[in-house]
């Protein structure tokens, strides 16, 4: 194992930036070293190793968000091939729990950002609206493993869905008016009184040491 | 040249003298008591020892670390999250309850959806249950093993003489020692068996062939230094029946053999391994397949019911798990010994990795690596529980058999009862693991959207 200094100063840094603490900095990299074998950088062949992941429906998206270089604050496009510790951080810090000393403009900034991540994952292609094929390709996503439902339920479902999500952004539309997509803003919108702070985040188990006894 | 000669033979005689003097030892502390099941305590002496010294070295790290102001013990963990016991169900009403100009009753597809399999996507990249069964378990303290070497620094230099102390003892008087050990107890073990069969069926070559199994599988005890507490023997297994452990190792036979006599069941191996197999089924029936046979499951079974059913053969012992776990879980058993329908005798194997971690890790170490690792470890300490046997009830299937039995004997060695399949070691989840929750979400929307179509 490495000698102290130089990694607390990282570890402090990495503190401030992502606001993690430092015991679970500690664990979330043994995590990192675990699913990276030991390597610098995570690639996306190595969340293959993990069979509860398996079951997600959306595990394609997920796995994307990890890559994505908006999430990653890199570029507004494209995906990286492969991210460090401190990438894989911040990810996960969109899913960091609510401090209970935070103010109204942090609580604010905070919801902000995790609606973001999910905007993120519908906006595939990164034009900053959802299109009614990116809604379809979630929904198809997410019924894809029963075989009784045909495509055309699903996309008749989404359709549906996307028609609710237009009234409630633009209200009452002209007949020949097309709905070009949702962006943030109407995003936004649709998640108010929402709560999802509370919902959208990982808590982290008390961290207590053992004594030795015998 | 002739200056060399006497050197040489006082070279040769000392080396003779002290040759001799070695195995008479070995023969009279080691040899002789194996046979007759007897022990001095030497190994228990030991481990007492051993102790003594870990608890030293733990107090003299925990001053040093003092000192430094370090950190000096890992965080205890089980797992670094919390997972949020509530269902997809329960989570998606809760969302769309609290959304504000939805209906209850006429729900559809929402963005918030997708919400729950995004968390609980999250919370599987952060920790899942599985891959940490596959790699050693974590001490809390050093037990001066460098191998064992993960958070503690340099700490004294008593200390490092100490490591160096025991590096010496162990590599070059233990491992020797352990060998020549493995070696007798092998070579008595192909030796023994192939006389026994020799000798005409009856009460006197069963006599003879369960000792010679068993002071063989003492010797070889004594040869990887094991030192195994046996908890209630008086439900050891009996003929007709079929022995079930938890497998971390394969020393676990040995273990289990050493104080019992069973026919093993396997694939017949080339090699060593072939000979000896052979060798011991000369002596008594064993049940080995070929490795074509090994794919066809009814004969499989079938000669595993026709063993059972014959009241004079010895019991079976299987590890329903399949593959090596890391002792701190037990892993599906596969319902094959389940279906037929013998009385079952489990048993819980737990090893102490404090002296030595006995787990074999097969992607990362091969079979003779690991024996070695094993022999140069200070020791392998481990408790047996023999539990009460249990049968078939009348309208049980083989799949609930097995989950019971394997929480008995979770429950019992302390180790967490987990669902999930050994195999995951090398392969990916089966399919129809992966369509369970997407049909469950599917349900909900179609059954609703069904709902709407029709009012």
């Amino acid at each position: 194992m490495g000698s102290s200094q130089s990694t607390s100063e990282e570890v402090r840094e990495l503190v401030g930036k992502t606001g993690f603490s430092s015991d679970q900095i500690e664990q979330l990299h043994r995590r990192f070293k675990q699913l990276s074998g030991n390597q610098l950088t995570i690639r996306k062949e190595n969340f293959n190793n993990i069979p509860d992941l398996e079951l997600n429906p959306i595990r394609s998206k997920i796995i994307r968000a990890f890559f994505d270089n908006r999430n990653l604050r890199k570029a507004p496009t494209g995906l990286a091939d492969e991210i460090n510790f401190e990438d894989f951080l911040t990810i996960m810090s969109y899913f960091r729990p609510i401090e209970t000393n935070m103010d109204e403009e942090q609580l604010e900034h905070c919801r902000k950002e995790k609606l973001r991540f999910l905007f993120h994952m519908y906006d595939s292609d990164s034009d900053g609206r959802i299109t009614l094929e990116e809604y379809r390709n979630v929904v198809e996503e997410l019924l894809s493993g029963n075989p009784h439902i045909e495509k055309e339920s699903a996309r008749s479902i989404a359709d549906g869905a996307m028609m609710e999500a237009a009234s409630v952004c633009v209200g009452q539309m002209q007949p020949d008016q097309v709905y070009e997509g949702i962006t943030f803003d109407d995003f936004l919108k649709i998640w108010q009184g929402i709560d999802i702070e509370t919902k959208m985040h990982v808590r982290f188990l008390n961290m207590e040491t053992i004594a030795l006894c015998h | 040249m002739f200056l060399l000669l006497p050197f040489n033979s006082l070279i040769v005689n000392l080396l003779g003298i002290s040759l001799t003097v070695l195995f008479t030892l070995l023969l009279v502390f080691i040899i002789v008591p194996a046979i007759f099941g007897v022990s001095f305590g030497i190994r228990k002496l030991y481990m007492k020892t051993l102790l003594k010294i870990f608890a030293w070295a733990t107090l003299r790290m925990e001053r040093g670390a003092k000192e430094k102001n370090h950190q000096l013990y890992k965080p205890y963990t089980n797992g670094i999250i919390a997972k949020d016991p509530t269902s997809l169900e329960e989570e998606i009403k809760e969302i769309r309850k609290s959304g504000s100009n939805k209906a209850l009753d006429t729900p559809e597809f929402e963005l918030s959806d997708i919400f729950y399999f995004c968390r609980k996507g999250m919370e599987t990249i952060m920790d899942d249950e599985v891959t940490k069964r596959f790699s050693a378990e974590e001490l809390e303290s050093w037990n001066l093993l460098s191998r064992t070497n993960y958070n503690f620094q340099y700490i004294s230099l008593r200390l490092t003489v100490l490591w160096g102390l025991g590096v010496l003892i162990r590599y070059c008087f233990l491992l020797p020692l352990r060998i020549a050990l493995a070696f007798t107890g092998v070579s008595l073990l192909v030796v023994g068996t192939t006389m026994v069969g020799y000798l005409p069926n009856g009460r006197f070559k069963e006599f003879m062939s369960k000792h010679v199994h068993l002071m063989c599988y003492r010797i070889c005890v004594r040869a990887l230094t094991a030192i195994i507490t046996y908890h209630d023997r008086e439900n050891r297994p009996r003929n007709g029946g079929i022995c079930v452990a938890n497998h971390t190792s394969p020393i676990d036979v040995i273990i289990l053999a050493s104080d019992g006599y069973y026919a093993m069941v396997g694939q017949i191996h080339g090699g060593l391994m072939g000979v000896i197999q052979k060798a011991m089924v000369k002596a008594c029936p064993h049940v080995w397949f070929e490795r074509s046979e090994v794919k066809d499951r009814h004969l499989v079974a079938e000669r595993l019911t026709e063993h059972v059913q014959d009241k004079s053969k010895l019991p079976i012992l299987i590890f329903p798990e399949g593959t090596c776990i890391n002792n701190t879980s037990v892993m599906m058993f596969k319902k094959g010994s389940f279906e037929i329908g013998a009385t079952v005798y489990p048993v819980a194997i737990k090893y102490d990795p404090q002296f030595g971690d006995a787990f074999w890790n097969s992607s990362k170490y091969g079979m003779v690596t690991y024996l070695l690792r094993m022999m140069t470890s200070w020791a392998i300490v481990c408790s047996v529980w023999y539990l009460p046997p249990m049968t078939r009830e009348a309208n049980e299937d083989a799949v609930h058999f097995a989950n019971r039995v394997k929480s008995a004997i979770a429950r019992q060695g302390g180790l967490v009862d987990l669902l999930w399949d050994g195999g995951l070691k090398r392969e990916k989840v089966k399919d129809t693991f992966k369509e369970e929750q997407q049909k469950l979400y599917s349900k909900m929307i179609v059954g609703n959207h069904e709902d709407r179509s029709r009012s």
